[in-house]
């Protein structure tokens, strides 16, 4: 029922894929490229398959990444892979993003082949379960009656990825709330087979509303007037395969936030309870100079 | 070694603008490969010879091959960005043509803003803990862990809690809180007790996640290594005061144990830094017969 008011998704995995310009030199581009700048997820999920292009069978257990510069969604971005080792037992890649001969974001990850061994995990936290939340659109409708035209664009866009929550957006929050959330998440178009393109999938979707979290505290979100927000790192350690298709619960905090900068740390849990990945994000939050926050 | 003589060999040479020569500290050569903490530690450096002003609010590295500890390590200094707010850096860390680590770090001018931070947890305070080489030093050591106890140490740690028998480690809880800081004047200069601080983090973070499973770095075939590192530096801080390190592993799997440390102050309880680190831990497989 509420799909008929979300528009129909592009293929997510489809959008994200690279040209083989040269053995490390790969090109992408931005699907649904509007003017603006680009989602940090999209260029973490095509860091990710650059350097898995590079990569023979072995698995992504971690990445690190940077955002230097903001990525221009209407041209093309170029990944330079250095193959920085092929050791024994791992992996190691690095990926500079691109774009006007400047660098906008840098990646490493490490990668190696399934192995048994010692295992635990933290337990999945309580919360409320996907099935029992409003549909994100049915959850837009009222608040969209009264949103700034900029927050209605963003809303109209294509959304591959699917998200539940009680009151993770930080938006619909009338005041300072705890820095802590979460959200139900999965991806509603299709993945396929490969296990690292779930990964793929995962990464992008990692990058969205995980900085609001450091938000909660302060009583703004990313369009309160004269508020300036953007992700600055991100890192993401792959404890276990997973398929993201499925429902997975993200769970968020943020143990700081201080000098215009708040930290986010998050955790992955598939549906039966696994911790499938963990994340660590830092971010600008700031008002701009001048500017008044009770505007 | 005592703080000052590490402070003194962490620092480096300038070769060219970007590039830079630093040694692994005599004393340390008797190591089969380089303390990780101290390749983080001059990375560090090297960015830092490359930034003016601003300090550091991030870092996150991997290790890509044992260091060794005989020669000198070369780092190239990538200049990715001088923005109006930010500076970013990449480092790579070179040995015989090859990396053996890497680092990317980020730098701002400080400035005033939103705040907020997790609250310190309860811990027994510094003054009632033992040191850790006390406590080994009660436990019948041999001749050899005398000599090793008795050395000078640039970094004071008390381990909170009640001693792992490392030759009969039974599980316990993947958590664990230790006192530390630098045990002689760092000096004046804040980019230095970070760098110190960098170099103490990568020490027992990874113990952790190795607690659940029974097993030490004395148990016969087990292999651990630090795979990578991150850290953010929330507040700036003075590391010859003691801090509280808190450290939890949410998950080990496929031969990788995931740690997460924070770093409070123990004067005022201020957040001042957070690690997150994943190691190797495995068992060897058998050597053939």
């Amino acid at each position: 029922m509420s799909e008929t008011d979300t528009p129909e998704p592009m293929d997510l995995l489809q959008s994200l894929q690279l040209e083989r310009i040269e053995e490390n030199l790969f090109r992408g581009t931005t699907p649904d490229s509007q003017p603006g700048r680009i989602f940090g997820g999209q260029v973490i999920a095509q860091s990710l398959m650059a350097a898995y292009e590079t990569v023979e069978a072995r698995i992504c257990h971690s990445l690190h990444s940077y955002f230097i510069r903001p990525g221009d969604p209407t041209i093309p971005i170029v990944f330079e892979v250095d193959r920085s080792r092929d050791g024994g037992s791992f992996t190691t890649r690095r990926v500079i993003a691109v774009q006007r001969g400047k660098q906008i974001f840098n990646l490493a990850a490490s990668f190696k082949d399934p192995e048994e061994g010692f295992v635990h995990q933290a337990p999945m936290p309580p919360g409320p379960h996907w099935r029992d939340l409003p549909d994100e659109a049915e959850m837009a409708r009222e608040f969209l009656k009264t949103a700034p035209d900029e927050a209605k664009r963003w809303f109209a866009r294509p959304r591959p990825i699917e998200m539940r929550s009680e009151d993770a957006r930080s938006y619909y929050l009338k005041g300072p709330a705890e820095p802590v959330a979460q959200n139900w998440v999965r991806c509603r178009t299709p993945i396929g087979d490969d296990p690292r393109m779930h990964q793929v999938i995962l990464a992008y979707a990692s990058d969205m509303n995980l900085l609001s979290t450091a938000m909660r505290p302060h009583g703004v979100h990313w369009q309160t007037p004269g508020f300036q927000s953007a992700s600055l790192d991100h890192a993401i350690w792959f404890h276990q395969p997973t398929d993201f298709s499925g429902w997975h619960l993200f769970t968020h905090d943020s143990p700081s936030g201080f000098d215009g900068r708040g930290f986010i740390r998050g955790a992955l849990y598939a549906e039966d309870g696994r911790l499938v990945a963990s994340v660590a994000q830092e971010g600008l939050i700031r008002m701009r100079k001048g500017a008044d926050p009770k505007a | 070694m005592d703080t000052q003589t590490l402070v003194e060999t962490l620092k480096l040479e300038r070769l060219e603008v970007n590039l830079f020569r630093g040694t692994t500290p005599d004393e340390e050569r008797k190591r089969q490969r380089i303390f990780g903490g101290q390749v983080i530690a001059q990375s560090l450096l090297a960015a830092y010879e490359t930034v003016e002003a601003r300090a550091c609010h991030s870092m996150h590295c991997y290790f890509i091959r044992p260091g060794d500890p005989d020669i000198p390590i070369i780092f190239d200094v990538d200049r990715s960005r001088d923005g109006g707010s930010f500076t970013t850096r990449r480092v790579i860390a070179v040995q015989k043509g090859q990396q053996i680590f890497n680092l990317a770090a980020s730098f701002q001018n400080e400035e005033p803003g939103y705040e907020h931070q997790a609250e310190m947890p309860q811990a027994p305070p510094w003054e009632t803990v033992e040191d850790d080489m006390e406590v080994r030093r009660r436990h019948n050591p041999s001749q050899e862990e005398l000599d090793w106890i008795d050395k000078e140490r640039p970094i004071e740690m008390r381990t909170v809690g009640e001693r792992q028998d490392t030759a009969a480690p039974e599980p316990r809880e993947p958590r664990q809180q230790v006192w530390f800081r630098a045990r002689h004047p760092i000096g004046a200069d804040p980019r230095l007790h970070q760098v110190v601080l960098a170099y103490a983090s990568d020490m027992s973070l990874l113990g952790t996640s190795i607690r659940p499973h029974g097993v030490s770095w004395q148990t016969p075939g087990f292999q651990t290594a630090s795979l990578d590192h991150a850290m953010w530096f929330h507040r700036p801080t003075d590391f010859n005061e003691w801090h509280l390190y808190v450290q939890d592993s949410p998950s080990a799997s496929g031969g990788r144990g995931f740690n997460l440390g924070h770093i409070y102050r123990a004067s005022d309880g201020a957040l001042v830094a957070s690690c997150a680190q994943e190691g190797l831990m495995r068992m060897r497989a058998p050597k053939p017969a």
